[in-house]
């Protein structure tokens, strides 16, 4: 009976586990020669012009997927805490003032992934789901 | 049998393929990806060297009567508020970079004139240098003056913005940003000398010298400038509109400067936590002699909802000097006439249609201006005694 409970819970936890590996989830991600790991607040001053650097001292070179994409919402969400407008705004100014570029827009998923594992110092965003070991996954922020 | 020979290795590698419908599909995906990223890195490459940015702005503004506030009376034409810029900025090497902007304005018959021509260049990753022809950081938007789409207002505040027509100087600056824990302090330094053909007057900035220090949490900025130099203004308009009326003025008569000294100073604030948006900057500009010294402030509030952004702003300015101004240009023309007092109240909104795109409703009520009505329309305010005036405007800005 107790193993039979036990293997239950085994089970259940299993199950949660799939459950929660299969949900999209948005991950930061970047280049096998990059670092292992960043915060959320390091992203952010990547992806509001504020740092040129990833933690590690390497030049970045930051890429974002298309306005209407699900995870760009949620990384905007998550991470920048701003919406596409603002950024839109923020941006104009920062390129008009020759303050710097945003970050460089792929237009899908896939071409996210296969831009990061071979871009040096890359650093972008995917739904958990999609990532493969071409990447690294630096952070899974926290909702 | 050439033919064979060749079908061979094709035939092959199908068959090779086709045993193994998993790997098959596993190939296609890797060659696609393998694509994908050769095209990005060739994209990338391209990107990389020249960019190519610009911003646009149409409009229409229409006043209650004629007191001429920034120019706008009751008959306007859309071409006055029409501004089309192209940007491109050229990467010399990793660390230099090339950037120009033209500048076509309706007002000016849409001829281009270059706004920004310079090199930059980062020894460090904390130092900026630049030489060549660039914006005076006068205000805090004094970069992106006329990027209406990077602004929240219909037009910058009047009351700061308004008086100082030169925008633009000839010479080289130093930017060293300084970055705390979250935070960071930029130091800028810069001189050179400017020339330039306003509405309303030339001028010529000699010997220009000044700094400007700004802190940021990336939430509140504060920032505080300091500017000096020899100016001499001459008032183009008024010799215009004395030669209109037939009137010879004597020479010297519209040299409001003459190599004097001026010096300017401001602070200011902004917040910006993406929802609220507030901002306000206060500046003082003192000119030997008997061209105006004015005071300005302004503070504007706005909030985001969704793709609204509806503001609210008030502005007041003020020469400080009409005690100096006892004597006259001309006898009818006293030196009065630059005296300058007003307050101004906006309400407006921006409304982002569209990422790049937004269009700006606003109403500005200007008032006090009766006894000091500097750079107004003077006869009309003096003959119909006209103590307001109302300005509608609706703005359409963009950027790409």
């Amino acid at each position: 009976m107790k193993t039979r409970r036990t293997s239950l819970t085994v089970v259940l936890a299993a199950l949660c586990l799939f459950v929660g590996g299969a949900r999209a989830e948005l991950v930061i991600i970047g280049h096998h020669g990059g670092p292992d790991t960043i915060t959320p607040q390091q992203v952010k001053d990547i992806y509001l012009n504020r740092s040129s650097r990833l933690p590690d001292g390497q030049r970045v070179v930051a890429f974002q997927l298309p306005a209407g994409n699900s995870m760009r919402d949620e990384f905007n969400e998550l991470i920048t805490e701003r919406n596409d407008a603002w950024l839109k705004s923020f941006w104009s100014r920062q390129v008009l003032t020759g303050k710097g570029h945003p970050p460089r827009e792929v237009s899908s998923a896939n071409s996210m992934k296969s831009v990061v594992s071979s871009t040096l110092g890359s650093i972008g965003y995917l739904d958990s789901t999609l990532v493969d070991d071409s990447v690294k996954v630096l952070l899974t922020p926290e909702p | 049998m050439k033919t064979y020979f060749r079908v061979a290795p094709l035939a092959l590698a199908i068959s090779a393929g086709g045993a193994v419908a998993q790997s098959n599909d596993e190939a296609v995906a890797q060659m696609q990806q393998q694509l994908n990223s050769m095209q990005q890195q060739l994209n990338s490459v391209k990107n990389d060297r020249v960019r190519f940015n610009g911003f646009f702005s149409t409009g229409y503004s229409r006043a209650s009567n004629d007191v001429g506030f920034t120019g706008v009376s009751e008959d306007s034409s859309v071409g006055d508020q029409s501004l089309l810029a192209l940007q491109g900025t050229f990467d010399v090497t990793e660390k230099s970079q090339a950037v120009m902007q033209l500048v076509g304005r309706g007002y000016e018959d849409w001829e281009p004139v270059i706004e920004w021509a310079y090199l930059s260049h980062r020894p460090t990753n904390n130092l900026q240098l630049r030489a060549g022809k660039m914006r005076l950081p006068f205000f805090m938007y004094s970069d992106s003056l006329e990027v209406g789409y990077s602004q929240p207002w219909a037009r910058p505040p009047q009351s700061v913005y308004g008086p100082i027509e030169s925008t633009s100087y000839v010479g080289a600056d130093a930017t060293y940003t300084i970055n705390l824990d979250n935070s960071a302090i930029t130091t800028q330094a810069f001189t050179g000398f400017n020339d330039q053909n306003t509405r309303s007057a030339t001028t010529e900035f000699r010997n220009l010298i000044g700094s400007t220090v700004s802190w940021t949490d990336y939430l509140w900025t504060v920032r505080a400038v300091a500017v000096t130099t020899e100016a001499t203004v001459e008032a183009t308009r008024l010799a215009e509109r004395a030669a209109s009326f037939g009137i010879q003025l004597p020479p010297g008569t519209t040299t409001l400067a003459d190599s004097d000294r001026a010096n300017f100073f401001g602070v200011g604030f902004s917040y910006d936590d993406g929802t609220w948006q507030v901002i306000s900057e206060v500046t003082r500009s003192e000119v030997d002699g008997r061209f105006t010294d004015t005071d300005s402030a302004y503070i504007s509030a706005g909030r985001r909802f969704g793709s609204w952004t509806p503001y609210l702003a008030i502005g007041w300015s003020e020469t400080q000097d009409d005690d100096e101004r006892t004597g006259e240009f001309l006898p009818t023309v006293p030196e009065a006439i630059l005296n300058t007092r007003r307050d101004e109240y906006s309400v407006g909104t921006r409304w982002d249609i569209t990422p790049g795109v937004a269009i700006k409703m606003d109403v500005t009520h200007v008032r006090g201006f009766e006894d000091a009505p500097g750079g107004l329309n003077q006869d009309y305010v003096l003959v119909n005694e006209k103590n307001s005036t109302n300005v509608y405007t609706l703005k359409l800005d963009s950027a790409f």
